[in-house]
Parts: C-alpha cells; structure tokens; sequence
C-alpha cells in the first residue's frame, strides 16, 4: 500500500513539472529568450514534444558579437538553461546573434532533417563555411545536432 | 526635414517607410498581430515622459502607427519596453535589435515563436526607424 501511495506521488510530480527551469537565481536574458522558445515549442508541437521527450544532450550555445552564452542540459523531457557555458557539454554552438536566429528559422524537411537548400538555410551553411558558425563536437553528434535544431526551430 | 522624435509626425514618416519597403512588405507575409513600443521616460534626457508607440501592421504593411500614453502599448499583442536612450540607439544604428534583446536592452513580451519566424520584417522596421530623420529631445 505504502508503494502504490508512493508511486501515485511520483507520477503527479512528473504531471506538473515544467519542462524548463532554469539553474540560475536570475537567468539571463538570452537563457530567458531560449528557454521560453523552446517551452512555447514543445507545448504547442507534439513532434517537437517527441524529439523534447527523447534527448539527453549538454548543449552550449555562445553568441559571439555579445559574448554571452548558455547551456541547455536536455535531460529526456525536462531542460534545464544554464547562463554561460557549463562544463561537459557535447555540442556547442558559436556564431554571431543574427545567425542564431536564423538557427531557429530553419525549415524541418524530409526524415526530420533541416533544409539547407532554402535562403535561410543557404545562409547557415555559408556561415559554416566561412567559419562564422563552428560548432564543437559535432563528430559524432550529427543526430543531436539535428534533434535540437528540430526543437529549436519555429518553422 | 526633421521631425521630433516619438512625435506624430514621426509616426506618420515611419508608416510611410515601412510601407515603402519592399523587403519589409516580402518578409512581414502573414503578420497580423499589433506591436507596442514603450519608450521609458528618462527626464534627465529632456524626455521626462514615458510614450507608447502603438503598431497595427497586418500582412507586410503597417495600418497605423501611432503615438500615445505607454498604457495603450502595453495592451498590444507584442510589446517591447526600453528607456528612451536605448531606443535612440536603435534608431542611430549604435545598437543592433536582435542583440539589444538577447542582451536585454530590449524587454520584449510576446509569443517567442512567433516573433523569432519575423526576425528578418523585425530588422527591416529597425532599419525603417533608421531613415526618418529625427530630432532628438537630449540634443537641443
């Protein structure tokens, strides 16, 4: 009896949590923006739900002309956003401001797979190239790198 | 000519740029929600009360845009708050406002999603403020 108890508990704890909090007292207000676009996501597109669900990952994101940064600790359905950027990460993402948002305009294509043949996509491609965009740990990270940008993604 | 800043003749001269602009009426395609600026007062800047610029754009053009009490922008579906320095910086082209946001210079309220898909009409209305000449009130 006590068990059963215990695990109805357990389950509504799970119901009402949120699926993003942040670990600093006063996020900032690059946390503030990514956090809530990635809850405004999740909450309203269950196939971004489904990746949310899905992915384990320590993403970094630095924004290069304002030299500011986070990490998005995806933990299988709960992320939590921290300032800056935490240690142990598996991707990080570094360009400037403008690209970042263009990051989030990439359209979703094919088996989930972000189009790089559209205007935005052409442009995140030659940021790549052109060393504009880097992005650490990729090698062997392809699947997370596209899984996040499907959850990131407001098209 | 001049205008004074946040003055209704400034309104006038922004809705007839962002109606002129070709990249903004392409890139603002489907928008139909209205946007608030709150300029905060900042009196030691001879701009001693807060305004509301309140923007009805619909479908890559702007319907009105006029000048009033803060209040009224604040009702608007989007709203993005700054003192009135910050907001010259963004009109003088001193302050980028996509990094203003991410820096939190900018305060914006609204859906994140929605606003992120029109970051390109967003840059092209910042670059529509840029082309009125304005007089500012900490410049006289």
């Amino acid at each position: 009896m006590h068990d059963a108890g215990a695990g109805r508990m357990a389950r509504r704890k799970v119901a009402t949590q949120k699926p993003v909090e942040y670990a600093d007292v006063e996020p900032s207000a690059f946390a503030s923006m990514l956090g809530g676009l990635i809850e405004a996501n999740v909450e309203s597109r269950p196939e971004k739900r489904k990746d949310f669900d899905s992915l384990a990952a320590r993403v970094g994101i630095f924004v290069t002309d304002i030299d500011e940064g986070v990490t998005l600790d995806f933990q299988r359905g709960h992320l939590v956003v921290h300032n800056g950027l935490a240690p142990k990460r598996d991707l990080t993402i570094r360009a400037e401001a403008g690209t970042v948002m263009n990051l989030s305009n990439l359209k979703i294509g094919l088996f989930g797979m972000p189009v790089y043949y559209d205007e935005v996509g052409r442009g995140v491609a030659a940021k790549l190239v052109r060393g504009k965009l880097r992005i650490d740990g990729l090698l062997g990270n392809l699947a997370t790198l596209n899984t996040v940008t499907r959850i990131f993604s407001v098209q | 000519m001049a205008v004074k800043a946040f003055s209704d003749e400034w309104a006038t001269k922004f809705k007839d740029e962002v109606n002129r602009s070709s990249v903004y009426k392409s890139a603002a395609k489907g928008w139909k929600w209205t946007v608030g600026l709150v300029v905060e007062a900042e009196p030691d800047k001879n701009f001693p009360e807060s305004k509301g610029v309140v923007m009805d754009l619909f479908d890559g053009s702007a319907r009105d845009i006029k000048v009033g009490p803060a209040a009224e922008a604040q009702k608007c579906d989007f709203v993005i708050t700054a003192p009135y320095s910050r907001w010259k910086q963004v009109a003088t082209k001193e302050l980028d406002a996509t990094k203003g946001m991410l820096q939190g210079k900018l305060k914006l309220k609204g859906d994140l999603p929605t606003i992120v898909r029109y970051t390109k009409a967003s840059q092209e209305m910042t670059e529509c403020t840029t082309r009125v000449p304005v007089e500012w009130p900490d410049e006289k």
